[in-house]
């Protein structure tokens, strides 16, 4: 997806921040930390009350004797080496404060290393695969070393999920962003621009992420009325870099908002509600929306609370979707996945 | 009359000398030219003058100018790519020119700047313990990088040297152009594949790792006897693949630890060749007559460059400055690392942005970086980057030339160290922490998170030992990790008291050693005894401990004769009674104190103080009282403020903020 020319130019320190930071919620808590108390032993954050935090990282040898234990937040842990790793996972997580452990038996990581280069060995020097194709590599590299015990995870978040194949990351790919278009995110708060992006794919590969220095060049300056400037950022994108496949125009507050919820049909009622414009809005989109919203209607009439709302708000889009149930059915069949639920799951991590 | 031009331009401290009468500080801001359209370049250029650096600099990046296999383009084709006509225009501009012509120089390119047919060709690939390329993962594009040992890539560098050489060797200042800094390779290291057993195993490697078994014992005889093997000849004294390969659950005995120390120094020595290799290479090419330099990237102390060793080809080492105000005391340490070892800090990339791969850094981060550098001792710095490109955010220009607001704090900082010619100033410590190398040699040896090496560790705002073992492995105490915590915990206790030090690296020259008054040198159960050597060379007055050495680099018995005395530096009680004893032992100054966690650094000129900061590294606003000695008034070099007291200057401090205030002291 990524490809070798990839650009990525027109960000201010600010426009970049705020970009990231969409994607990253934990990201303003991380650079306003208290600096370490000491060199000696990183602990990145004092006692926070007992509640359970961070990662347990232990590196075992093939008698399962830890020789090294850190926890993420913490510092060493001393006590562990010496001790068997043969134990209960869960347990140990817990006996340590942490929220997931990782046991990586020694010389793991360098035979690691190694499978990537037999993976990527067949690759010819001038083979147009992105970075994301050769990070597919590197996963079933790692879920193999899972499958032999090599690297043991609690809570294991690949146990039911399997590594996607380049087919089905291409198709994902295709929906969301097909050839020779771009695609627009332009946010702003209150009313005020708060970062853009724009996204163009060529000859199969990302090639352009435009930030708003860049866009600006081809805009003038955004604000005011978003909701209806809007067509004057696609049409100058249109000019510019290629026809946009899709727009995403809205409050900054608005997107976390649904980014993090989780909530069924939150991203649908943010649309309804006009918070956020999507323009233009390509068929997968609009199944996809139509899917958040049958679920947050299935989620209200299960559960009757607080939701009459919610209903009113997601009505027109409900409406429209109704008699598509067959393509919404079809776009997670053909993805594999929820796109909503794997959003809001991969984006609503805690502080650590 | 006119004078002759001079011979060569020199390095003076922090200072560049350009003829008889003229000097410039160390300071440049970094432009691409390739990356810009050449219509855009004037206005880059006289937006980065108005910034207050007297220097461009830009890396000249091999990959961009060597396309396809002997199809050079140096302006010809493509006019992006016309490196002479970008320094002609910076010379209009009344800019001097800082190069950086690689071979490798990352700077976010695909393949890090080196041609494609480079990094594919087998016999310029560094190789792992199984003979595998060694793949770093690294956007856009996963590859296999160079081994510093391939003779193959050598002599492609040299080529390369020669083809930008036609294009620089004109331009240098000795020979009439504006050319007065150079740089050899880049960030050296193994391609951030730093673990201790990564590579390289390539067969030019081996070469050298025999014959560095040689120059270390003296013959196949000593070297089997050192690693307790049975080498019948040289072609059986293979690397090690892992720490105690084959040792199952037991400690490892002399022979294996000695493999190790052997294995960790050669990759520190390879590195070292390599440079040495580079420069030559460069001066065959006719780039000679300026000065040399070369930077570490973040992570140098888990990394295997060994920077005096490394200064030892180029005329300065420096590090590069990536990094939240969050780690303060990363910035300081580095920093009063490199104040200490080389005698003039440098940052040849102070960060103005990141590179979008990583966590993002605001403008504040990058300027508290910057003036946390200062205040330890950096004395130059180049702008990394001063205008923006591709892969990059937050430059203090943007790519057509216009000033962004950042660039406001970035001109009133480089106009405060004009004002104060601050190149010329010096931050006074009496007292140096020595960092042993054969420790962190060893503590690289245990790590165990493989390619999440000790250097990786060390550059996401951890420390270097994070990943190591941490059993004792036969010792008294585990020495892969206590040398580092006990040298962190006696900087913490010199700073709670006010005193002001440095770090200095064991094998920095002995003069570097002889400015202190007082050496702090860890020492545990085995040692080198060629470091012992110099602490009973050295004028400054040794502290060692905890404990007195016993056994030599191959563990065997050694007769260490005392050097100095000995401290418990694990025991935190008598570390704070001695620094307590060495203030008045050693008339060590403390200069204007301010109550912790809020730190100064005072800097004086050939007149008296010059220039004190003042640091809030918390993430609370504080009110400072800084503790004076006669009537002081300072402005604030950045706000303007003026502050005046006859025993005390009182000032708030907004959280993780940094003042850096002129004094003008009353007579």
């Amino acid at each position: 997806m990524i490809g070798p020319d990839l650009r990525v130019e027109g960000f201010d320190a600010e426009s970049w921040t705020h970009l990231v930071g969409i994607f990253m919620p934990n990201l303003e808590d991380r650079l306003s930390r208290e600096p370490p108390s000491s060199d000696a032993d990183v602990s990145l954050d004092p006692d926070d009350g007992g509640r359970a935090r961070g990662t347990l990282i232990l590196v075992d040898d093939a008698e399962r004797r830890i020789l090294m234990a850190r926890h993420s937040m913490e510092g060493t842990l001393p006590g562990l080496v010496g001790e068997s790793s043969a134990r209960d996972l869960r347990d140990l997580t817990a006996a340590q404060g942490a929220r997931r452990v990782v046991v990586i038996r020694e010389g793991a990581l360098d035979g690691l290393a190694d499978a990537l280069a037999d993976g990527l060995a067949h690759e010819p020097p001038s083979a147009r695969s992105g970075y994301v194709t050769q990070w597919l590599v590197l996963l079933r590299a790692v879920r193999q070393m899972v499958e032999h015990g090599e690297l043991r995870v609690w809570p294991n978040p690949l146990a039911s999920v399997p590594v996607p194949s380049n087919r089905m990351v291409q198709r994902t790919f295709d929906q969301v962003l097909p050839d020779d278009r771009a695609l627009v995110v332009a946010l702003f708060d209150r009313d005020e621009p708060y970062t853009s992006l724009v996204v163009r794919r060529r000859h199969g590969l990302i090639d352009l992420v435009a930030g708003p220095d860049l866009i600006t060049t081809w805009t003038g300056p955004l604000g005011g009325d978003w909701r209806r400037d809007h067509r004057i950022l696609n049409r100058a994108v249109e000019r510019h870099v290629a026809p946009v496949h899709l727009g995403l125009f809205a409050e900054v507050d608005a997107v976390r908002e649904a980014l993090r919820s989780g909530e069924p049909g939150e991203w649908a009622r943010q649309v309804t509600v006009r918070d956020m414009v999507i323009d233009p809005m390509p068929r997968s989109v609009k199944v996809a929306l139509g899917a958040d919203a049958i679920r947050g209607l299935s989620h209200i009439t299960s559960d009757l609370l607080g939701g009459f709302d919610l209903v009113r708000a997601a009505g027109p889009v409900l409406d429209r979707v109704r008699s598509r149930w067959t393509e919404i059915r079809s776009l997670s069949e053909e993805l594999g996945f929820d796109p909503f639920i794997v959003l809001a799951a991969l984006l609503r991590r805690d502080d650590d | 009359m006119r004078s002759s031009p001079p011979v060569r331009v020199t390095l003076e401290g922090a200072s560049l000398r350009l003829d008889a009468d003229r000097t410039l500080p160390l300071r440049s801001g970094a432009m691409h030219y390739w990356r810009l359209a050449p219509e855009r370049w004037r206005d880059g250029l006289r937006a980065l003058k108005a910034m207050g650096v007297p220097m461009v600099e830009t890396y000249a990046p091999w990959g961009v100018h060597e396309p396809e296999p002997g199809q050079w383009d140096f302006g010809q084709r493509d006019p992006r790519k016309d490196l002479g006509r970008f320094l002609d225009v910076a010379a209009e501009e009344g800019l001097e020119a800082f190069v950086r012509p690689g071979p490798h120089i990352n700077a976010e390119l695909t393949y890090f700047g080196l041609p494609a047919h480079i990094v594919h060709d087998p016999a310029i690939q560094a190789r792992s313990p199984s003979g595998r390329p060694v793949i770093l993962v690294f956007p856009p594009r996963m590859f296999p990088v160079p081994s510093h040992a391939s003779q193959a890539y050598h002599r492609a560098t040299r080529h390369w040297f020669e083809q930008v050489g036609a294009v620089l060797a004109p331009r240098l200042k000795p020979r009439g152009g504006n050319v007065v800094l150079l740089q050899v390779d880049n960030e050296v290291g193994y391609f951030f594949r730093n673990g201790p057993f990564c590579q390289d195993y390539h067969e030019d490697a081996l070469v050298r790792w025999i014959e560095h078994l040689e120059r270390t014992h003296g013959s196949l005889e000593a070297t089997r006897a050192a690693h307790e093997a049975d080498y019948t000849t040289w072609a059986d004294a293979l690397p090690p693949k892992r720490f105690g390969e084959g040792i199952h659950g037991e400690v490892p005995g002399p022979g294996e630890l000695t493999l190790q120390l052997d294995w960790a120094a050669f990759q520190e020595e390879l590195l070292t060749w390599a440079i040495g290799t580079m420069a030559e290479g460069m001066k065959d090419a006719g780039l000679d007559g300026v000065p040399t330099i070369h930077n570490v990237s973040l992570g140098e102390q888990g990394l295997q460059a060994n920077v005096p060793k490394l200064g030892e080809h180029v005329d300065l080492v420096g590090l590069d400055y990536y990094h939240p105000a969050r780690e303060h005391r990363a910035i300081k340490r580095r920093t009063l690392y490199l104040d200490g070892t080389t005698g003039a800090a440098y940052a040849p990339e102070l960060g103005i942005g990141a590179p979008p791969w990583f966590t993002p850094l605001a403008h504040e981060d990058s300027l508290y970086t910057a003036l946390c550098g200062l205040a330890y001792g950096l004395r130059g710095y180049n702008h990394y980057m001063a205008v923006d490109r591709d892969r990059w955010y937050g430059a203090a220009i943007d790519s057509k030339g216009r000033a962004r607001r950042e660039a406001d704090d970035w001109g009133r900082l480089n106009r405060a160290l004009d004002a104060t010619a601050f190149h010329t100033l010096r931050r006074v410590a009496r007292v140096a922490l020595m960092i042993p190398r054969e420790y962190a040699r060893y503590a690289r040896q245990t790590h165990v998170l493989g390619p999440l090496s000790p250097s990786t560790m060390e550059a996401i705002g951890g420390t270097p030992v994070d990943g190591c073992r941490g059993d004792d492995l036969g010792f008294d105490r585990p020495i892969q990790l206590r040398w580092w915590q006990d040298l962190a915990r006696l900087a913490q206790a010199l700073t709670a008291a006010g005193v002001p030090y440095r770090y200095v690296d064991s094998d920095a020259p002995i003069e570097r050693l002889d400015a202190h008054a007082l050496l702090v040198a860890p020492s545990y159960t085995f040692a080198d005894p060629a470091r012992w050597e110099r602490l009973a060379t050295t004028r400054a007055e040794v502290i060692t401990g905890p404990v007195a050495p016993s056994r030599d680099l191959t563990f065997r018995d050694h007769a260490f004769e005392p050097v100095g005395e000995t401290l418990d530096l694990g025991d935190d009680v008598q570390v704070q009674a001695a620094i307590h004893s060495w203030v008045e032992r050693f008339e060590l100054r403390r200069p204007s104190p301010v109550a912790p966690p809020l730190e100064t650094s005072l800097h004086e000129g050939p007149d008296g103080d010059r220039v004190l900061f003042v640091l809030n590294p918390t993430t609370e606003p504080r009110t400072a009282k800084v503790s004076l000695t006669r009537p002081t008034a300072a402005v604030d070099q950045l706000s303007g403020e003026r502050f005046e007291g006859e025993r005390e200057l009182e000032m708030t401090m907004r959280a993780q903020t940094i003042r850096m205030l002129a004094l003008e002291v009353s007579s």
